[in-house]
């Protein structure tokens, strides 16, 4: 691309205009670091994390067997994002994620846009995963089988540069090759409300460990009642 | 100054006659002509008939059905309509070069001209009827005011007994009537109307939300609103509301004069080779309405009314002009310009000036611009510069991976949890379901809702204490409780049953020989091979269990 595209919703009749424009917000706009801008986590999720917030730019996993509540807590931190306003972006490899649980954990829908990747789009999925890094504050991404060492550093750089929140979710036979900033792993944990031929399934208190790099380094435990 | 004196010309139920046209074996049939909403099909058009027996726009589709038997339902397609209207429009460009298309059925013009030539706006609307109904088309309203907004309701206040001596359409001699609105009485015409007619005027959330606040805070016509001081109506309303005001107050819609736009805003494509069907030009088509408004945002403006025109190898030039209210967009524009190709290539047979070769160039002209007031970044960039973000990337993949393959999710009501999500692709109107329209679902999945949903289900088994499949008498029994459950879904491939409930029949479709289906859903916790309870909900369908959805 020679330059930057013209907005679309505002005239750029008087670009030295715009020019001292952002220089004055640059000057006047409150200083953050990078590592401090964060996307605040509510709830006993939010007590488990460093900081009671997702750092922006760092690349989070989420782990857990199949049905031990993983896609829950994924949903949990979409729902942190959106609730901040920001839009999240999904990879969905096998068109299962349930809109439904994502709407009951607090995601707002209409910014929740979930990418669909059959099998045969697979190859895409880094150039994927890469544009919505662009484009959303928080990517929840499925892992395909064969993700490759240097996709994941790529990746992790992305956000890294775009401020970004990269949320790997995995799937049965893959892990994610690179490093992360902080490792969620969900250990399940007994249901409530169902009993032999009767009640109906109410909830569950979902058991969790956080562990991580620098302020999350010490391993946290901890309980999340939740309902579904 | 006033607004401009306008004639409107409106052909009820065009989609009906539309395809009476198409399909001649509907012409003496009760028609309705249905659409897909929010709450599924819905009724769009009714013929005579239909109405007679009770249907009537908005209809639901069953509740159609049940009022009038022998009623045939066509499913909408305004392409067509589009594509037929276009006759109407040519029968009118002798009476004025100045034909504005509005929608498939209705098409305005102004009358400062042809009223004069014809001998005032009587004669004039006289002239019209008598050339549009020479055309064959059964129904014909034309309506003369100040303004298009005034001229629009007029039409629909012209009655066909009013002009025409009988009231059945069948031996009628004149199956149409105007409404000629006197200079400078608009104001006074608009006054009793429902301030909902305004809904129109700009995009259906935005109008509902107006016009239903407007109700609630008293004001039901649109001469109580119109009474209003304008820079309050501002203060409270906003620019689209401010608009809608002087709308009301049967002013211009448009405070400052519009001014014609600078000639290097035209944008032209020339065809090579010169493409004879319609989705050659189509992408074309797309691309130049793209190009077109990202330079008039880039100089902010906004478009309301649109030249299409187009050349042929033989040296034919056509043009049409498309207006639409409250600003097109680039779809929108795209789809009008995609409707009058269609016309003009297929529409050759019956006319005049036939396109008798391949398009060679096309161009789209705006022909009345106006500030855009749309929306302002916040100086760091706020949430609108998010939104812009997102909407970039979202459709580069859409590009990449296709239409369908970015959705967002709208929740629908439903039983099983698959049902009860639609998966609407990107950019298409999300139609959300209103609360208060939320229909019961007996039957209904209860509890939590699954966060893994197999859009095919994971084939699974489902044994009892001896070993033997679970089985469900008709009656939706089950003699044995399930007591293991296999399946590549769960950790470790299977799992002891320890809680479940169920069996729950689902009789789905049931009047359906061919598409009825009758299952049974069981709700079922199980233990896997390292003591982790893991919840799912499993259905059993002609004897084959398989995992619908996982509480992950």
């Amino acid at each position: 691309m020679a330059s930057a595209p013209p907005s679309r919703h505002l005239p750029r009749r008087d670009d030295a205009a715009r020019a001292r424009l952002a220089a004055v917000a640059n000057r006047t706009r409150p200083v953050t670091l990078a590592r401090e801008r964060s996307l605040p986590v509510a709830g006993p999720l939010g007590e488990l994390l460093p900081g009671a917030a997702l750092t922006r730019g760092t690349v989070v996993r989420v782990d857990g067997a199949p049905g031990a509540g993983a896609t829950s807590l994924a949903f949990a931190l979409a729902a942190a994002a959106t609730q901040a306003g920001e839009w999240v972006g999904a990879v969905d490899l096998a068109g299962t994620l349930g809109a439904e649980a994502a709407a009951a954990a607090g995601v707002a829908l209409e910014r929740f846009p979930v990418v669909r990747l059959g099998s045969d789009a697979i190859e895409r999925w880094a150039t994927v995963v890469a544009a919505l890094l662009d484009g959303v504050g928080l990517v929840l991404a499925e892992l395909p089988r064969h993700a490759r060492v240097g996709d994941a550093r790529r990746l992790a750089a992305r956000a890294r540069e775009r401020g970004a929140v990269l949320v790997v979710l995995p799937t049965a036979a893959a892990r994610w090759p690179g490093d992360a900033a902080l490792h969620l792993v969900a250990e399940g944990g007994p249901w409530s409300g169902l009993e032999p031929g009767a009640g109906l399934l109410a909830s569950r208190a979902l058991q969790l460990r956080v562990e991580g790099r620098g302020a999350a380094a010490r391993v946290r435990r901890g309980g999340l009642a939740r309902a579904g | 100054m006033g607004p401009e004196r306008t004639l409107a010309l409106w052909c009820p139920a065009w989609a009906v006659a539309t395809a009476r046209q198409e399909d001649a074996s509907l012409a003496d049939m009760p028609v309705a002509i249905v659409e897909r909403g929010p709450r599924g099909l819905v009724v769009f058009a009714a013929s005579a008939q239909a109405r007679a027996a009770g249907v009537t726009t908005g209809l639901r589709r069953r509740e159609a059905e049940a009022r009038c038997a022998e009623l045939v339902l066509v499913e909408r397609d305004p392409a067509a309509e589009a594509c037929a209207f276009e006759s109407v429009a040519r029968a009118t460009e002798p009476i004025t070069p100045a034909v504005v298309l509005e929608r498939p059925g209705v098409l305005t013009f102004p009358t400062r001209g042809p009223s004069r030539y014809f001998g005032g706006d009587d004669a004039l609307a006289a002239r019209v009827l008598e050339t549009i109904t020479a055309l064959g088309v059964s129904d014909v309203r034309v309506g003369i005011a100040d303004g298009v907004f005034a001229a629009r309701l007029a039409t629909r206040r012209a009655e066909p007994g009013a002009s025409g001596p009988g009231a059945s359409k069948s031996g009628a001699s004149k199956p149409g009537a105007s409404n000629v609105v006197a200079p400078g009485k608009s104001p006074l015409f608009l006054a009793p109307w429902p301030v909902v007619v305004l809904r129109g005027l700009m995009g259906d959330s935005a109008g509902d939300a107006l016009t239903s606040l407007l109700v609630r805070l008293g004001l039901r016509t649109l001469g109580d609103f119109a009474a209003l001081p304008a820079p309050s109506v501002l203060a409270r309303f906003g620019t689209d509301g401010a608009r809608a005001h002087r709308v009301a107050a049967g002013l211009d819609e448009l405070t400052a004069a519009p001014t014609p736009p600078p000639p290097d805003l035209v944008e032209t494509c020339e065809l090579d080779p010169p493409a004879t069907r319609v989705d050659e030009v189509a992408f074309v088509a797309k691309e130049l309405a793209d190009r077109l408004l990202d330079r008039l945002a880039a100089l902010g403006l906004s478009c309301s009314q649109v030249v299409v025109e187009a050349e042929t190898e033989h040296g034919e030039r056509h043009s049409r002009c498309w207006r639409h209210e409250g600003g097109l967009t680039a779809a929108a524009l795209a789809t009008r310009v995609r409707w009058q190709l269609d016309a003009w290539l297929t529409n050759q047979a019956s006319d005049a000036d036939p396109v008798t070769a391949g398009l060679t160039l096309l161009r789209l002209a705006p022909d009345r611009v106006v500030p855009a007031t749309g929306r302002q970044l916040g100086l760091w960039g706020g949430d609108a510069a998010a939104v812009d973000r997102a909407e970039r990337v979202l459709a580069r993949l859409q590009g990449m991976l296709g239409h369908d393959a970015v959705v967002t999710a709208v929740i629908d009501g439903g039983r099983a949890p698959a049902e009860r999500v639609r998966w609407v692709p990107w950019g298409e109107p999300r139609d959300e379901p209103v609360a208060a329209d939320a229909a019961p679902w007996p039957g209904a999945v209860p509890g939590p809702a699954p966060a893994r949903v197999y859009e095919v289900p994971v084939p699974a088994e489902l044994l009892d204490a001896s070993g033997d499949p679970v089985r469900v008498s008709g009656r939706g029994e089950a003699p044995t409780a399930p007591a293991h459950l296999r399946s590549d879904a769960l950790p470790g491939g299977s799992g002891a049953v320890v809680a479940w409930a169920g069996p729950w029949a689902h009789d789905l479709r049931w009047w359906d020989r061919i598409t009825r289906r009758r299952r049974v859903l069981w709700q079922v916790v199980v233990t896997c091979e390292r003591e982790e309870q893991v919840a799912c909900l499993v259905a059993v369908e002609g004897g084959h269990a398989a995992v619908e959805a996982v509480y992950d």
